[in-house]
């Protein structure tokens, strides 16, 4: 092969033809004119640690995937039901039992008010669902409320939601986690002491499948979900049996009844409200869909709009079939002797007490409650994406992983998450005053976004849309409101950190605006080739190979080229004049004597001096640092060179009319 | 005997031309050769004129031509499939094509056939096709691609 190109023969005599080597592909691929497509081969790392750490990466998280196999990773109807609706369905797992909490402050008697209170809360469900489905179908880019509001109330307030979001996003994850945990403990007291380890573990589990791609999330957590949903509704369709036609109905257990006794109340409607308050927590994730909008396969907005009307109705059934069962068996929660969720007990009751059905529902159930958690992963990371694409959050947060995840913004909740679970000691019921309140601030402005929406748009019957919007927007007002009182003090954190957020937000936006205005190029102006002289400066400890690559390099990029050697010692310098004038002439050496023994410091003042004795009337020339750089052949020995020239640099970067050039040399080059 | 199941070949050459046709051509190759899993070779070749030598600098920086190779193995990337590009420089393309499938132990030579009408109305075939089909030594497969419209 000679110059790419190698000559064969053919068959024939005469026949010749020349094979053309294209060094390009393996890297790159034309796609377009002058524009290179860079292949899988040319992200691939370059040095052994990169390519072992490449490796394990590939194993965990599976091979990485192009931009354009993203719209295979898009869900169809059926997955992202599963992903999106766990959260909300799986509210229903402790919902009751956060009703339940509050109205035995009133006695055994107040806790029959939990049905009435179910189905209250029922009904706001079916608002805000209604609500949202209309966002769906208005906002097909996702975001949710912050894309809402930000379009029709503009930045601050679009910031707000983001911040209720982003918080009621977190929770999820650490309410979902503990709650799960506490499923399996409820079946298997003797894990009740690990529930951090079992909570933190499950949420390294679920970062890990979320880091693998949307898609295969979808696979690893449908599976449950329909589990889940057979097994409970198959729990409420017996139990319900057995009340209704077998008369079946509880009295409450004497451990209820005492606890009750404790701490007497009378059951007046502010009990009610903050039962109210404290089963709204059902809601949360209702928003997950309208966020989500652009992960649905085409046509997305109608896909979503569907399977929130889906899970919607899912959540009521099964949130009001639960609370049925629980008042109508007289469960309420139990701490002592042990532990035991309500949902526990009612499968216990119906499916029988250390039967392979009730620890096939618990087991299902915590699953559920993990792929809830999952929900969030789903939905945090696009948030935090759009916030960066606002330039409100940091940058990295944008960019896609491997595996077209979000990584940056997956880790982030993940490590969050784990930390408010260490910090409650993974206990639902103290995480539970943080939830709700973020929610619902962020529904009522989302449903006020939309009024204007319809009041600007003004599309065919847009005065019913606006009705719904607007009803949608009362009652989450109120129920914001009732949930803030009802949870203070704990409420008082989160209107205290939405605010925090904002601020922190806004401030990041200053700081990437401030540096787009510093860096603007106006676009009428013409750049004219470099008009301004040019001089490089050369640090030099000697005559070698390194230094010798780095002068005629610096020959290279400008006329005026010298040599500057710091020293100490007198003798050497006169010594090292000698030589350099015999080996490179041409080249001025100037040798700065330092008594002091420092080598920066006198460097960067020869530097000054430089541009002092420049003549006034010309315009300062750039100065270019070339820095001869050894680069060791292993990266443990690279510690034992170029400290000097890493300190030099320190130094030089941010000086006027100053570059610094880095000239390598490599062993075996 | 009935033939039920897809040709099936070992190694095919595919001849592109740098021409709508390419993707048709490439794509047929590729799903045919996937069950198999044979291997599939594109081939461009580029005529060199008598007034340059035969290994002048022309092919190898040329963007134009490296994208038609390029396009091709995206193309059988598409269709999960790896395609070996290869570009040649010869005074004839018909006998280049024949020698690299010769050469390579090709069992199947595609080609895709542009429908040209010569001065006077009559359909061309040009002069390449008909080498192939008479000199390569493997099956030659030659898709032709549609009558343009308001000419059929």
């Amino acid at each position: 092969m000679i110059g790419g190109r190698q000559p064969l023969r053919g068959r024939k005599l005469g026949d010749r033809r020349v094979r053309v080597e294209r060094p390009h592909a393996a890297y790159f691929r034309w796609s377009g004119k002058g524009v290179m497509t860079a292949k899988a081969s040319a992200s691939r790392p370059t040095t052994g640690f990169g390519s072992a750490l490449a490796t394990v990466r590939h194993a965990l998280l599976g091979r990485p995937l192009a931009s354009g196999e993203e719209i295979g990773e898009r869900l169809s109807k059926k997955k992202a039901l599963a992903i999106f609706s766990s959260d909300a369905i799986s509210s229903s797992a402790y919902a009751t039992e956060e009703i339940l909490r509050v109205l035995i402050l009133g006695g055994a008697a107040a806790l029959a008010f939990g049905l009435e209170v179910a189905i209250a809360i029922a009904i706001l469900l079916i608002v805000v669902a209604i609500s949202y489905r209309q966002v769906c179908l208005a906002y097909p880019t996702g975001g949710g409320s912050y894309s809402v509001s930000k379009r029709n109330f503009g930045r601050n307030v679009s910031l707000i939601a983001a911040s209720a979001l982003l918080i009621d996003y977190v929770m999820t994850v650490a309410v979902s986690t503990t709650s799960a945990v506490e499923q399996i403990t409820s079946a298997i007291p003797g894990l009740h002491d690990q529930r951090v380890v079992i909570g933190v573990a499950a949420i390294a589990l679920i970062t890990i499948g979320n880091l693998r791609g949307l898609r295969e999330a979808g696979n690893i957590f449908a599976i449950p979900t329909y589990l889940f949903l057979g097994s409970a509704f198959l729990m409420i369709a017996i139990g319900a049996f057995r009340i209704v036609v077998g008369g079946e109905g509880g009295t409450f257990p004497p451990e209820v009844v005492a606890q009750a006794a404790k701490i007497p109340e009378q059951v007046t409607a502010l009990l009610l409200l903050r039962a109210f308050a404290a089963g709204a927590v059902a809601l949360t994730g209702t928003e997950a869909i309208a966020t989500g909008v652009p992960a649905f396969q085409p046509p997305e907005s109608k896909n979503a709009a569907t399977t929130l009307a889906a899970m919607a109705a899912l959540l009521g059934i099964l949130f009001i079939g639960i609370t049925f069962l629980a008042v109508n068996f007289g469960i309420t929660h139990l701490e002592f002797p042990e532990k035991q969720t309500v949902i526990s007990q009612v499968a216990r009751r119906v499916y029988g007490d250390g039967s392979i059905p009730f620890y096939l529902f618990q087991a299902f159930t915590a699953l559920l409650l993990f792929l809830a958690a999952n929900t969030s992963f789903n939905a945090f990371p696009r948030l935090l994406a759009i916030l960066a694409g606002d330039s409100h959050m940091p940058r990295q947060f944008a960019f896609r992983g491997d595996r077209l995840a979000f990584s940056y913004g997956i880790i982030a909740l993940a490590v969050v998450a784990s930390l408010l679970i260490v910090a409650f000691n993974g206990e639902t019921h103290l995480l539970i005053p943080l939830y709700a309140v973020g929610v619902f601030i962020d529904f009522t402005i989302s449903q006020a976004g939309m009024i204007r929406h319809w009041l600007r748009e003004r599309p065919a019957g847009w005065q019913r849309r606006l009705a719904i919007n607007a009803f949608g927007c009362t009652l989450t007002a109120i129920v914001a409101v009732v949930v803030t009182y009802a949870k203070w003090p704990a409420s008082a954190i989160v209107l205290v950190l939405i605010p925090s957020l904002v601020l922190l937000m806004l401030g990041i936006r200053r700081q990437y605006e401030g540096q787009a205005t510093e860096l603007h190029v106006r676009e009428d102006i013409v750049f004219a080739g470099p008009n301004r002289e040019q001089r490089a400066v050369v640090p030099v400890n000697g005559i070698n190979r390194a230094v010798v690559q780095a002068v005629t390099f610096a020959r290279t990029v400008a006329q005026d080229v010298r040599a500057v050697y710091v020293t100490e010692d007198a003798a050497d310098a006169e010594a090292m004049r000698r030589r350099w004038e015999q080996q490179l002439p041409g080249v001025p050496l100037v040798i700065v004597e330092s008594p002091y023994r420092a080598i920066v410091e006198p460097f960067i003042a020869y530097l000054d001096v430089l541009d002092e004795t420049w003549p006034p009337d010309r315009e300062a020339p750039v100065t270019i640092v070339v820095l001869p750089e050894y680069v060791a052949k292993r990266w443990w020995d690279r510690v034992l060179y170029n400290q000097t020239a890493k300190r030099l640099k320190a130094a030089i970067v941010g000086r006027d009319h100053t570059v610094i050039a880095d000239v390598p040399y490599r062993r075996d080059h | 005997m009935s033939e039920t199941h897809p040709p099936t070949f070992r190694r095919a050459v595919v001849a592109l031309a740098g021409g709508p046709g390419d993707e048709r051509i490439v794509r047929l190759v590729s799903e045919l050769a996937k069950p198999s899993h044979g291997e599939v070779i594109a081939v461009h070749v580029v005529e060199i004129g008598w007034s340059l030598p035969l290994d002048a600098d022309i092919a190898g920086r040329s963007e134009e031509i490296q994208s038609i190779l390029d396009a091709a193995e995206g193309v059988a990337e598409s269709s999960k499939m790896r395609l070996e590009a290869v570009l040649l420089q010869a005074r004839d393309v018909g006998a280049a094509l024949v020698d690299e499938a010769t050469e390579r132990a090709a069992d199947l030579l595609v080609l895709s056939l542009p429908y040209r009408k010569r001065f006077g109305g009559d359909f061309a075939i040009g002069r390449t096709i008909p080498y192939v089909l008479k000199n390569a030594p493997c099956t030659v497969w030659v898709v032709r691609e549609p009558i343009p419209e308001g000419e059929a």
